[in-house]
């Protein structure tokens, strides 16, 4: 029961939050650079470019523009995109749920393996599985991203064309229809087992290429929270029930192991977000991050502060639900707040 | 006056629970190989409370672990031993005991906390913070008493319902449980198990155990959580108890009342108690019998009146002078100086021979065995041998004065 009113408090303060996250997104937006220079060319006058301002609000106080684009992003309009001449909430959805489906997909790779290989080795500490788990997780943190997408692209796609790059078939594309935008849930909500493992099959690479990194620093933490867990008492006193040494490791040890690894968990999830970006374009996945990187480089204001105030919301609720987990997983918190 | 022979225990049947012999436990430090017990022998007879007392470091918690193979290893390694255990039907049968530092580990989970049970000293630390009382406390009932949880069923129980009541259920099965057909089996067995372990809370005089089983260890206090933790041990009427300093990590005035508590557990159940504990006074009130402990080894042991009466080893003599009541009678003991000495590959010599007053050249190249010579309980102390015996002249002897009780 206090978990559930730990819940319902944390999921009432997300509002303020936003609002929070919507001012500072504004202000960066007005403070990083000039709104309408995608609109601007050489050639064109004081005059002309006074004109821009002024249909654009420019010449507005501050707050005035905040409101008028917060009015906006709150009646579902987010400006225009100029890099890809329409407006922003016409692609928004589409390239959100691309972005969506990666970086889910890693993160689940990264939670999953990064669990099972922390357990594997803390549980062995110091013993030849450890050691191998923390090169591959060492090699993991080190390895820059476009470096190692790259590698897998070559030999998983050039050479031994074992995984396409893209995001689908295109006669299977056409095959079902695309309510969410989410390939593989679409495939499911269709029924059709090939549109499904195309999608699958699509997923792969991009969704191993950027959980890799995350998947080292859930599996570091893992393995060293489990290792110092298994120093405690209640371990023995567990072992000293007469406990299988299975019960001991999964009910007692990991449980507690997961609390630190959850904390990181959530962090991670930022740094997925972040790596996508070079992902999608790398393996030419049709995401937020291809679509921002263009935008950031023309200066596309509108798309710039549409695409920070999703990933913050992203963020946002990928973080409650962290909270949520470690509040379940760590009695104290709730009692605490 | 001496005090009578090793007859351990006049008034009560002299069977054994359990048989240390020469009992070594090392560790490997980088500083060296570390003898934390170094030929330790003693018996804890049937239903008898034995005190284990000695400073800190001294070994007494390695000594305890390792009735349950609780030792680490590595760093540490058995290095030489038995322990000898005889469950409940051995003693009734007149049976062979185990040797508990061989059994296979599968038997050695069928003893642990269910033939020999521990409490740990800090139950803050020995209770896992993120699982509730009621599930802690269960664990012991699913693991050791499976076949009780299903009694009074008509017929097989499911097969789900079985594997729930040994404990192997998995993730898919626990989510089977909350929908029918199996739903309202599985609450039948927890509503078993809750009264198990309602009951045994109860036993402890929790308040309202109901309630205290739902609530997390963090929302207890540190005498609660050390009567969860009886509770545990207890719960399946276990032949040894092991208590391995149970009141130190407590408050000074629930102290008294949690040793109480293993007193009367211990009488009602008949239980046999290894009692551990740095601290004399307090074994005093509780144990049948004391082993000193000094450095991994044990320096005498005893009845509890005849050891405060008339403690033979010089170590014994100097922790009942440090105890300040007692200090006034023996006005010419003076508190012990220094500290337990370096156990890393410890020289053949008396390993109190450093800090004690009595010391002659003999006590530093000889290493004195805990032998029960004629009319006097074992100690381990040239102090009681014969010139004969070490084959050395009289006066090299350490002399140890002892007076009338
Ligand atoms: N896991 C371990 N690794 C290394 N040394 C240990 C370990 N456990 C105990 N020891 C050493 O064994 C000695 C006895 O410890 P212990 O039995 O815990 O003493 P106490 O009598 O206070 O319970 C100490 O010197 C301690 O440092
Ligand atoms: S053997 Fe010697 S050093 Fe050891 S306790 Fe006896 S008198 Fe003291
Ligand atoms: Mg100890």
């Amino acid at each position: 029961m206090q978990i559930r009113e730990y819940i319902i408090r944390r999921v009432m303060i997300l509002p303020l939050i936003l609002v929070g996250t919507s001012l500072i997104v504004f202000t960066l937006g007005r403070v990083g650079g000039n709104p309408i220079a995608i609109y601007l060319e050489h050639e064109m006058t004081p005059d002309e470019v006074a004109q821009i301002e002024e249909r654009y609000g420019l010449n507005d106080s501050l707050p005035e523009q905040y409101f008028a684009w917060a009015g906006g992003v709150l009646r579902g309009d987010l400006g225009y995109s100029g890099v890809l001449a329409a407006p922003v909430m016409d692609v928004l959805p589409k390239r959100l749920a691309a972005t969506l489906e990666l970086s889910v997909a890693s993160a689940i790779v990264a939670v999953s393996l990064g669990i099972a290989l922390g357990t594997f080795a803390g549980a062995r500490r110091n013993r030849l599985p450890d050691h191998l788990t923390r090169v591959f997780a060492i090699s993991g943190a080190a390895t820059p991203i476009f470096w190692f997408a790259i590698v897998l692209l070559i030999i998983f796609w050039v050479n031994l064309g074992w995984f396409p790059v893209g995001r689908s078939e295109p006669e299977i594309f056409e095959s079902i229809s695309h309510p969410t935008g989410v390939y593989t849930l679409d495939a499911l909500l269709a029924g059709s087992f090939t549109a499904f493992r195309d999608a699958i099959w699509h997923l792969i690479l991009p969704a191993v290429t950027l959980g890799y990194g995350a998947t080292a620093i859930i599996t570091r933490m893992m393995r060293s929270s489990l290792a110092e867990e298994l120093n405690e008492d209640y371990v023995d006193a567990a072992r000293a029930k007469g406990l299988p040494e299975r019960l001991v490791l999964r009910r007692h040890a990991r449980r507690n192991a997961l609390i630190p690894t959850v904390t990181v968990i959530g962090l991670g999830f930022g740094f997925l977000l972040q790596g996508s970006v070079v992902v999608e374009i790398i393996f030419i996945w049709p995401g937020m991050g291809r679509w921002m990187a263009d935008a950031v480089l023309r200066g596309d204001q509108a798309t710039i502060m549409a695409y920070v105030l999703f990933t913050s919301i992203l963020f946002l609720v990928v973080n409650l639900v962290v909270d949520v987990v470690y509040a379940y997983l760590d009695r104290r918190v709730v009692l605490g707040s | 006056m001496t005090a009578p022979a090793a007859a351990p225990l006049s008034d009560k049947t002299a069977s054994r629970v359990a048989s240390v012999e020469e009992l070594r436990i090392h560790f490997d430090t980088k500083a060296g190989r570390l003898h934390a017990v170094d030929g330790v022998s003693f018996d804890i007879f049937d239903g008898e409370s034995l005190g284990l007392v000695g400073e800190t470091g001294c070994g007494k918690s390695v000594t305890a672990r390792s009735f349950l193979r609780l030792i680490p290893v590595p760093p540490g390694t058995y290095a030489g031993g038995r322990i000898h255990f005889w469950s409940k039907e051995a003693r009734q049968t007149g049976g062979s005991p185990v040797d508990l530092l061989q059994v296979p580990a599968s038997q050695m989970r069928d003893i642990r906390g269910n033939r020999i049970a521990m409490i740990f000293q800090d139950p803050g630390k020995a209770l896992n913070p993120a699982l509730s009382i009621r599930e802690q406390v269960a664990e012991v009932f699913y693991q050791h008493r499976s076949e009780d949880l299903l009694d009074g069923w008509n017929g097989t129980p499911p097969r789900p319902i079985r594997r729930a009541a040994g404990q192997r259920s998995g993730k898919l099965e626990w989510l089977a449980f909350k929908v029918p057909p199996l739903r309202s089996p599985a609450r039948r067995l927890r509503k078993r198990v809750d009264d198990l372990v309602g009951d045994a809370l109860a036993e402890t005089q929790i308040p309202n155990p109901r309630k205290i089983m739902t609530s997390y260890p963090h929302e207890l206090s540190g005498g609660m959580k050390q009567r969860v933790m009886i509770a545990q041990a207890l719960a399946c009427n276990p032949d040894l108890l092991i208590a391995d300093e149970p009141t130190t990590a407590l408050d000074v005035t629930i102290q008294a009342r949690i040793m109480e508590l293993i007193r009367e557990l211990q009488l009602r159940h008949q239980t046999s108690v290894l009692y551990i504990s740095h601290d004399l006074s307090l074994v005093r009130r509780i144990c049948d019998r004391i082993a000193v402990m000094y450095a991994g080894r044990i320096a005498e042991i005893g009845q509890t009146r005849h050891v405060f009466h008339d403690p033979l080893h010089p170590y014994t003599r100097g922790l009942l002078a440090a105890i300040p009541s007692l200090a006034h009678q023996r006005g010419e003991l003076a508190v012990i100086d220094g500290t337990v000495p370096e156990l890393i590959d410890p020289q053949p010599a008396c390993r109190f021979h450093t800090r004690c007053s009595y010391a002659t050249d003999l006590c530093g190249r000889l290493d004195p065995p805990l032998v029960a010579r004629p009319g006097l309980r074992p100690v381990a102390c040239h102090g009681y041998a014969s010139p004969d015996e070490l084959g050395v002249a009289a006066d090299q002897l350490p002399r140890l004065d002892r007076d009338a009780p």
